[in-house]
């Protein structure tokens, strides 16, 4: 059983909440009486009629069809952790989840979460950021209500210097759960930028926190635009950038996309602790499709110009130039 | 207990479950607590050469730690702090930020003293001690390599 918090509700309430949730959205559709539901629970039927107001206060629309029973009509706009902890199967990701409507920045409180020794697998979600991080002082667009913000916890036992390896493992897990959840064709650029049609959709900022030998945790930053308008984007954007909205020209249920997303990190991350970089890192590159062209690596101290020879092991960028391979660690790549 | 033993000690313990350890004698008290915060070791045997932390490695070797070696050993000026990854080297938080810290500027246990990125992944290294800093070993935004020092400082 997975555990999420939910904003409002004790304990006991929240693993009802989420058993109803699953219910609903195993028979999705149907009617379901009072007195089935109270079974299934072992409540009664007063208790089951509490819970569905407690659903419909968080936004659910459950219609009550009168001698027949209740029907899941719609689920809210809002993200809602039990709504997600519901529609997740996942051995690690999500074990804890926290879901705030506003805060700083995700980044932040869940690294203050793992600095006070949260679970491996912690989630925190996030309906608006009123300072959400990018590279080096960079910020991040995250008007509410829209978009997906969240930060993941993990503890790998890894040694810190191959910790740059989770980079490419979470923009592998974001790449696919765009492709599964929209049409769309998600293209990713070194190290972890998320493009479609050249126009950014994705940016990950992940944050470590190490001594010389041992990774305490790492912070897996994601943030998607999901479903923002053309008129919440900031004016001054240094890229092209768009909505999976935009793109696609449908609304996405972001509680879908979470769940989606997070189980793909659960089982990407299950395959790197197994098997290792070697699976994630095939994935990356053929996603990519980088080899062989020509780019230009802008970073604070100047600017270098190569063709693209692939990753290292680490996931460093190796640049030929002129004969000469180059590792790169850090910059932002324009492809020429 | 020697450095030596200590660090046995510890690494006894931290391949256990067990997430605190207390063992205490007529002249000596030794706490190892894990678990939730940074592993942090306590050591109470004045006097006593302070228990490395491990991101930082000791510019000269370190003081036997013996009971009976009676003045307490200053702490060794000129510790080199190392990066833990190789990376891009940042003494600001944005380019056009003032630097985390200067030389001769004292900084306190678990102030930013800069920031190691590679790809994309962002490790700020922070002080583990009050100290001052006396000399930045990197230009910034140069790569550094695994171990390479960063900064030496005076511990306070």
């Amino acid at each position: 059983m997975k555990e999420g918090k939910l904003q409002t509700a004790d304990k006991g309430t929240q693993t009802l909440n989420r058993r109803i949730l699953e219910i609903f959205r195993e028979r999705k559709g149907e009617v379901i009486s009072g007195e089935e539901l109270s079974t299934m629970l072992g409540i009664s039927r007063t208790a089951v009629w509490k819970h569905v107001e407690g659903l419909r206060k968080l936004g659910y629309t459950v219609s009550a069809v009168p001698a027949k029973g209740y029907r899941m009509v719609a689920s809210p706009e809002r993200l809602v952790a039990d709504e997600i902890a519901a529609g997740l199967s996942t051995e690690r990701i999500g074990t804890r989840i926290v879901c705030l409507d506003e805060t700083d920045s995700t980044n932040n409180v869940a690294f203050r979460l793992a600095e006070e020794g949260t679970v491996e697998g912690t989630v925190v979600i996030a309906d608006a950021q009123s300072r959400g991080k990018g590279r080096l002082g960079r910020s991040w667009a995250s008007p509410k209500g829209v978009n997906l913000y969240c930060s993941v916890v993990l503890r790998p036992a890894v040694p810190p210097v191959a910790a740059s390896q989770l980079t490419f493992l979470s923009v592998v897990a974001v790449a696919r759960a765009i492709e599964l959840t929209t049409p769309l064709k998600a293209w990713i650029k070194w190290p972890n930028d998320i493009l479609i049609d050249g126009r950014k959709i994705a940016g990950l900022l992940n944050e470590m926190s190490a001594e010389t030998e041992k990774v305490n945790f790492v912070v897996l930053g994601i943030g998607v635009n999901i479903n923002m308008r053309r008129e919440q984007f900031p004016p001054d954007l240094r890229h092209p950038a768009s909505s999976l909205y935009l793109e696609n020209g449908e609304e996405l249920d972001r509680n879908r996309f979470i769940c989606t997303l997070l189980r793909e990190l659960d089982e990407l991350y299950a395959i790197y602790l197994r098997l290792g970089y070697g699976p994630v890192r095939e994935e990356w590159l053929s996603r990519s499709q980088l080899h062989g062209r020509k780019a230009r690596i802008d970073a604070q101290n100047g600017s270098v110009i190569g063709i693209i020879n692939g990753i290292d092991d680490m996931g460093a960028l190796l640049l030929d130039m002129d004969g000469r391979e180059e590792r790169i660690l850090s910059g932002d790549v324009t492809l020429l | 207990m020697d450095i030596k033993d200590l660090k046995v000690l510890v690494k006894m313990v931290t391949e256990t479950d067990i997430t605190e350890f207390e063992l205490e004698n007529a002249d000596e008290k030794i706490r190892i607590k894990r678990g939730t915060a940074p592993e942090v070791i306590h050591y109470q045997q004045p006097p006593v050469a302070p228990v490395q932390f491990p991101s930082v490695q000791q510019a000269a070797p370190a003081a036997p730690a013996e009971a009976s070696s009676a003045p307490a050993p200053v702490a060794e000026k000129g510790q080199k702090i190392v990066s833990p990854i190789v990376g891009t080297f940042y003494r600001a938080p944005a380019p056009d930020a003032a630097p985390y810290v200067e030389v001769g500027q004292v900084v306190e246990k678990g102030q930013v003293l800069c920031i190691v990125e590679a790809m994309k992944l962002m490790n700020e290294i922070e002080a583990e001690f009050r100290c001052k800093i006396v000399k930045i070993c990197k230009e910034n935004a140069q790569p550094v390599e695994f171990g390479e020092c960063l900064f030496i400082v005076e511990p306070l």
